[in-house]
């Protein structure tokens, strides 16, 4: 019970604004943070458990890191298109401060068999916008949060002298939260009233899924590495509540309350299909003393397409069901890391990824904007005595402009701009 | 406030970015002068009456705007607000008030729907030349080709002695918007009588008038936009009322005691699968008539002119595909943009309309689209309808038209004066005035006969042999 409640506190630091294509956070370990996450060859700090677990294989002490990543979006802006919201209209998000956290233990067993435990924040959301009350797209999302992590038991075996092979549980446990407002014609003003506003909150669910990884330290001057992680879906229980908004008139206000269920807890299921992602890195030793990578990752966002929301109270607990259509695609990133070891004590680091949004254009909405996204990485690694390692990533979003519609929704056209900084720091011990 | 200062931002920008800083790419289609051809849909007739706010915000003013960057130089025939409904006492000099657009002044129990109090008068009535919106409330196929007299023609038409058409014209247009036909068919689902000749246009003689005017028009060397005719029962003034006794009370069904719903009394007995009950029969309704004694009711039947049965809708919608099918042919012959109102109304009767996560639908009162008169547009509805004309304009003439910002539509605010709280339900227990109902059938060129019921009760044979 004890463990339960500090993994849930730990989660709920998790939450973040977009940072890594979708809302997956590939940020789960500074040093390769610096290198912008083009690890999966390397895989030898005890990150390895998110980045490859086949780096397990070749743990040969106790060791255990704690760490987060200060992710602040520094410009989320969205400018107006026609017909609606139409030009010279503009909103922002809120600005937010998150810390995702990552904490992960590594231990032998015996000269090849090996074990590892890692809790990693791999999905993270917060959309939430300034001045909710008068949002032009507020009917669509005021707020929607997500959180996930994964309690991550892992074992390696090392096959040979120079390659292992890791396999993983993955438990994830995950939260989400959605907030709009509901709209109505008056029917004496011919035009849009708020009457409430309606919030979903689903509670920690649990999904399971698997990892494995491989690596093979060929020589001093190549690796390889193959890292994928299954997809997991996420069955969620949880509340909505719609809060009456007054139309100002009065009869109005009293004739809707008899027909809508506000005020009170209406149960809702829902149903997240995260996706299923896949690494592979090669890593070139230049140098002595400077190492190359370069990877591919693969996420397999195709699986989240439709997320449906069912109101399960029966005649007079419920609203409609509802669904949010996504009809995502998979995608890939590109990513580039560079290693240089200044001295015994110290390394600098250098990255450059190149992240595809899996969004396709008329699924981009207030809810959840992405966009192609370029980061750009520099880190450092204290690497004796007390070992840390510092990353820090600036993530520019391509401007996303949408002037696509999905029917359900209509219109919500416009352009995006978002920015963040990215500061993961990771204690070594 | 946000979204005024950047409005504001965005225009002291523009200025000092000088000049043309509004050019419109508008492709083959040229602006330069545009003309409007029509009826009460292309006036900006809204809520039964002919009045500034809507004329304002027409359909043709805002293509206009959109087109050209500039809010002057596109001459309407304004009234002032309450506006001037369609009744006919609203003509005289003195007339008695009530003659403003339709409101509604309460729901509840008995909601009731009834003219502002005063009347508008013509605000643009000097202006020495043709207005460029000639669209006249009323007017069929034939009179946008003939009349010069009577009605709203004569405060748009000016007692010149010429005709809409003929106006229109004079101001040699560069691009002119046609929309008329709607007469023909739409005030026989209002009254509820489908009668060829009366209340319905030959398609014979539709189509000759028709063509007569789009050859007119591409003779004197402008570009067009044609628009189709809605399905008559799109519209809320059709399908509102069930067919069925609603208990005002409860807002449910009446059924008799083996649970059978039990329908109205119509001129031809209970109401059959397939007949409508027009909103204009609330009056009659609210007087008992329709219901059978047992109920509470006069055990009358409705009226002729309150029920459209299902033979009169699928007559009236055969004449309507008819016509549809004249104004798509003229399009494609002459190879003007054609804008597909019908399906537009359609698309909405049967999935909605959405807007930013804002559900538009055909429902009276709550839909947003349809005005208090049950027929024609909300001012949303007619911007929607702008872009509608725009889109099929950018597509057929390859230009850039910007759609019309739906902003101020969606969250207003309209005149206070539209916006008087009162008590509310949303059941079907409307009470549609007899004056709301007799400045509709005016408005869509309904004859005095019709109106008056000296027409045939029963619809002829269609004369097949």
């Amino acid at each position: 019970m004890g463990r339960a409640l500090s993994i849930v506190a730990l989660a709920t630091l998790a939450a973040g604004p977009l940072h890594a294509a979708g809302f997956s956070i590939f940020e789960q370990g500074s040093k390769a943070t610096g290198m912008a996450g083009a690890f999966t060859a390397q895989a030898d700090d005890p990150s390895l458990l998110f980045y490859n677990a086949g780096g397990l294989a070749f743990v040969e002490k106790t060791d255990v890191s704690v760490g987060a990543t200060w992710i602040r979006s520094t410009k989320a802006d969205f400018e107006g298109a026609g017909p609606f919201p139409g030009p010279g209209y503009s909103a922002k998000q809120e600005t937010l401060s998150e810390f995702p956290p990552h904490l992960y233990w590594v231990q032998p067993v015996t000269s090849n068999l090996k074990f590892g435990l890692g809790i990693e924040t791999p999905f993270g959301l917060t959309t939430s916008w300034e001045n909710p009350n008068q949002f032009a797209g507020r009917f669509l999302s005021t707020k929607a949060s997500l959180q996930a992590f994964d309690l991550n038991p892992t074992l390696g075996w090392r096959v040979t002298p120079n390659f292992g092979i890791g396999v993983g549980a993955l438990v994830r446990y995950s939260k989400v939260e959605l907030n709009r407002h509901v709209p109505f014609i008056n029917p004496f003003t011919q035009t849009v009233a708020d009457i409430g506003a309606l919030k979903l909150d689903a509670d920690y669910a649990t999904g399971y899924g698997f990892n494995v990884g491989l690596l093979h330290r060929l020589n001093e001057s190549f690796s390889w590495g193959l890292s994928y992680r299954s997809k997991i879906t996420v069955d969620y229980d949880g509340d909505a509540r719609l809060t009456q908004i007054s139309t100002g008139n009065a009869t109005l206000d009293t004739l809707l309350s008899r027909q809508l269920p506000f005020n009170t807890k209406l149960p809702v299921k829902t149903s997240i299909d995260y996706p299923d992602q896949a690494s592979l890195g090669l890593a070139f030793g230049l140098t002595r003393n400077l190492l190359l990578e370069t990877d591919v990752n693969w996420m397999g966002w195709s699986s989240f397409k439709d997320v449906n929301i069912d109101f399960t109270g029966g005649a007079t607990n419920a609203l409609p069901d509802t669904t949010l259509e996504q009809d995502w695609e998979d995608v890939y990133s590109y990513r580039v890391g560079l290693n240089w070891t200044v001295s015994p004590a110290s390394q600098i680091r250098l990255g450059y990824v190149y992240d595809q949004t899996p969004q396709p254009e008329e699924g981009v909405s207030p809810l959840l904007p992405d966009a192609d996204r370029n980061g750009f990485c520099i880190g450092y690694g204290h690497t004796q005595g007390f070992r840390y390692d510092v990353g820090l990533m600036y993530l520019d979003f391509k401007k996303r402009t949408t002037n696509k519609a999905r029917p359900s929704e209509g219109p919500f056209f416009g352009t995006y701009k978002t920015q963040a900084v990215l500061l993961g720091l990771t204690a070594n011990f | 406030m946000q979204r005024l200062k950047i409005l504001t931002g965005a225009l002291s920008l523009a200025l000092l970015l000088a000049g043309s800083a509004f050019a419109v790419d508008t492709g083959s289609a040229n602006f330069t002068t545009y003309v409007a051809l029509g009826d009460s849909l292309t006036a900006g007739y809204s809520s039964s009456a002919l009045a500034h706010t809507y004329q304002v915000n027409s359909y043709p003013a805002l293509i206009y705007r959109q087109a050209t960057g500039k809010t002057t130089g596109f001459e309407q025939p304004l009234i002032s607000n309450p506006g001037i409904s369609g009744l006919a006492v609203c003509n005289g000099a003195n007339p008695p008030a009530p003659c403003g657009i339709l409101r509604l002044a309460a729901l509840g129990v008995s909601p009731t729907i009834v003219p502002t109090p005063g009347r508008g008068t013509p605000e643009n009535l000097t202006l020495p030349r043709p207005y460029n919106n000639m669209a006249i409330p009323g007017q069929t196929v034939h009179q946008l080709l003939t009349q010069t007299t009577g009605g709203f023609s004569d405060v748009i038409l000016r007692q010149t002695g010429f005709t809409q058409l003929q106006q229109g014209l004079s101001l040699k247009p560069t691009f002119v918007t046609l929309w008329i036909g709607n007469n023909d068919a739409l005030g026989a689902a209002v009254s509820g009588i489908a009668v060829e000749g009366v209340t319905l246009t030959p398609v014979e003689s539709f189509k000759a008038d028709y063509t007569t005017i789009v050859g007119a028009i591409t003779t004197a060397g402008a570009r067009m936009a044609m628009a189709t005719i809605p399905d008559v029962t799109s519209i809320p003034y059709v399908n509102t009322i069930s067919r069925f006794i609603v208990n005002p009370q409860t807002g449910q069904v009446v059924r008799d005691p083996s649970g059978n719903p039990i329908p109205f009394i119509g001129p031809n007995g209970p109401l059959q699968s397939g007949d409508f009950v027009l909103l204009g029969a609330t009056t009659e309704i609210s007087q008992g008539r329709g219901i059978p004694t047992a109920l509470g009711g006069s055990g009358l039947p409705l009226s002729d002119s309150s029920v459209l049965s299902a033979a009169e809708a699928a007559k009236i919608r055969d004449y309507v595909n008819s016509y549809n099918a004249i104004i798509t042919k003229a399009a494609s012959d002459s190879g003007s943009a054609l804008v597909d109102i019908n399906a537009l109304f359609k698309g909405i009767a049967t999935n909605g309309l959405h807007v930013g996560g804002i559900s538009y639908s055909s429902a009276f009162l709550t839909g947003g689209l349809f005005s208090y008169d049950g027929v024609h547009p909300t001012a949303f509805g007619y911007a929607y309808i702008a872009n509608t004309f725009i889109d099929a304009i950018n597509d057929t003439y390859g230009g850039d038209i910007p759609p019309v910002d739906l902003y101020p539509f969606v969250f207003g605010p309209l005149p206070k004066s539209l916006a008087k709280a009162a008590s509310g339900d949303e059941y079907l227990s409307f009470l549609f005035s007899p004056d709301a109902r007799l400045s509709l059938l005016k408005s869509l060129g309904v004859s005095q006969a019709v109106i008056d019921g000296k027409v045939p009760h029963k619809p002829r044979p269609r004369g097949r042999h």
